[in-house]
């Protein structure tokens, strides 16, 4: 009986350990993995635990106004930490573009609706998927490039499904369940090295390039050792993650 | 046996026996905390307006639909699956079995992308689509996902069921002269009355909360294939708690109301 109540109790007390982080970073889901390697590096220098909490960019922003606790954010487009400046929940200073966001328009394998450009779109016998205009930072971008070339009501009629979560888009252009979606370069570059993927770039002239930032949560309950993984991912060794990860370095 | 149990009964306090309600008091405390805070923290206006959304409307129009439309279909293949499993023996029994409740144990992530691979450009989706029905990205879709989701808790709940039965009745019926066909119509089934009413509150709870293989399969889009875990999910990522916990609260009376019938056949699942 003892000996069980000892277990019971070393079990919820474990538990609560895992749960007990030295740094909170909330990151746009679309950043994964750039985010993971910087992660383990900044663990490994400074013998810490960090929690890096993925989720879309409206969802974290969302859940910093909502109070949880969150040392530095880094939401997939620079509106959000804009948003989250004017209301009060990020330190000014510690606001840095780190890298450039480029929306490019994903294909599946033979590009087999023959896509070539963002007027293709617009073909009545072409699918279409975007992210959901009010959830993914690129479902919003997606809507903002199609009005900006005057294509938003001609391609409408082809968009199959607005995803909620961007990993959806890539899964459908991978199966061949649309004929192209928009999306970020950067998340297409590991799926296209495997050969389930193209890509169709749209010129600068035509497309809205977002720069991703950081910044450091005013209420950041772990403020020292932000301003340090901070400086860290903006950092040139940081920066040289993100170039591995397909993201171009926004001083270049 | 019998003095073994009143001296339990009658001896002082059992650690072991306080130590386990304990335990399962702690966690409903947590649990009752859980659900009410459902309840309190949304400001009553703010559900109401929600509700009567049109979001809110078509959402839960369709969720309706849906769930009773796939509630229907489920039960049309749990009755036969479940008698079949509970009476007859015939080689790969254990193989069907399994089967059909691996979706159970299954994450319905993985149940949506097994589907959409299924009836993505493959030969059964293609089979489908010339008939008509198309599973991707549609409302069709949606009924399939939660079709496959909850037919593996009926089956059970009605395999359980027959097996409580006792086939003595469905002899004496036999012996008099009774075809299988109108044993199971006249005996089993009204027999099974109770079992049939648990496994339809359950499927169609299972159908109506079904999310990640809707999310999946149907796309999960605003306004289109938005059943009410999608509005939940939607509205989280709009950073719309309102429409969020409205959504939450009417999944959650569905559950109630499930629950409180499942309890009252008195099945076990």
């Amino acid at each position: 009986m003892k000996r069980f109540l000892l277990v019971f109790t070393m079990i919820i007390l474990l538990a609560g350990q895992c749960f007990a982080a030295d740094l909170i970073v909330f990151s746009g889901a679309g950043l994964m993995k750039p985010m993971e390697e910087m992660k383990k590096n900044f663990e490994s220098t400074h013998n810490v635990k960090v929690d890096v909490h993925y989720g879309g960019s409206g969802e974290i922003f969302a859940q910093v106004g909502a109070g949880q606790p969150c040392d530095v954010l880094i939401p997939g487009a620079e509106k959000y930490t804009k948003d989250a400046l004017k209301n009060g929940w990020v330190i000014e200073d510690t606001m840095r573009p780190l890298v450039l966001h480029v929306p490019l328009i994903a294909v599946p394998k033979g590009n087999p609706a023959k896509i070539a450009s963002l007027e293709d779109l617009a073909r009545s016998d072409v699918r279409v998927s975007i992210g959901d205009p009010k959830a993914p930072a690129i479902g919003r971008v997606a809507k903002q490039i199609l009005e900006k070339n005057k294509l938003w009501d001609k391609v409408t009629p082809n968009i199959k499904v607005y995803a909620p979560t961007v990993n959806q888009l890539l899964i459908y252009v991978a199966l061949k369940q649309v004929d192209a979606a928009i999306i970020w370069g950067d998340l297409v570059t590991w799926a296209e090295g495997k050969g389930k993927l193209e890509v169709v770039r749209i010129p600068n002239e035509k497309n809205i390039i977002k720069t991703i930032p950081t910044a450091v949560c005013t209420n950041a309950p772990h403020k020292d050792l932000a301003m340090k993984f901070n400086a860290y991912i903006a950092s040139a060794e940081g920066l040289k993650i993100w170039e591995r990860w397909g993201f171009e370095p926004c001083n270049r | 046996m019998q003095s073994l149990k009143d001296k339990h009964r009658a001896g002082k306090p059992n650690a072991f026996k306080v130590g386990l309600i304990f335990v399962s008091f702690i966690i409903t405390a947590v649990l009752v905390l859980a659900i009410s805070a459902l309840f309190m923290v949304p400001d009553i206006k703010d559900v109401w307006v929600s509700l009567k959304s049109e979001e809110m409307i078509f959402s839960l129009k369709l969720s309706m639909w849906t769930g009773l439309l796939s509630t229907a279909l489920v039960m049309v293949f749990a009755l036969p699956i479940g008698y079949t499993l509970s009476r007859f023996q015939f080689i790969g029994k254990g193989f069907v079995k399994t089967i059909i409740d691996l979706p159970v144990a299954f994450p319905e992530l993985v149940l949506g992308l097994c589907l959409l691979l299924l009836f993505g450009n493959t030969f059964v989706g293609n089979v489908f689509k010339s008939l008509g029905v198309e599973f991707v990205f549609t409302t069709q879709g949606i009924v399939a996902a939660q079709f496959f989701t909850a037919l593996p808790y009926a089956c059970r709940i009605m395999k359980s069921t027959f097996d409580y039965i006792d086939p003595r009745m469905e002899f004496v019926s036999r012996s008099l002269g009774y075809s299988m066909f109108e044993t199971f119509m006249n005996v089993s089934l009204p027999l099974a009355r109770n079992g049939i009413l648990a496994s339809t509150v359950i499927a169609f709870a299972r159908c109506i909360g079904t999310f990640g293989t809707v999310l999946i399969l149907a796309g999960g889009t605003y306004m289109k294939t938005e059943v009410l875990p999608i509005t939940l999910y939607l509205n989280i990522s709009y950073g719309n708690m309102g429409m969020a916990l409205t959504s939450g609260i009417v999944l959650m009376v569905v559950s109630f109301a499930a629950i409180y019938v499942f309890e009252r056949t008195e099945v076990s699942l």
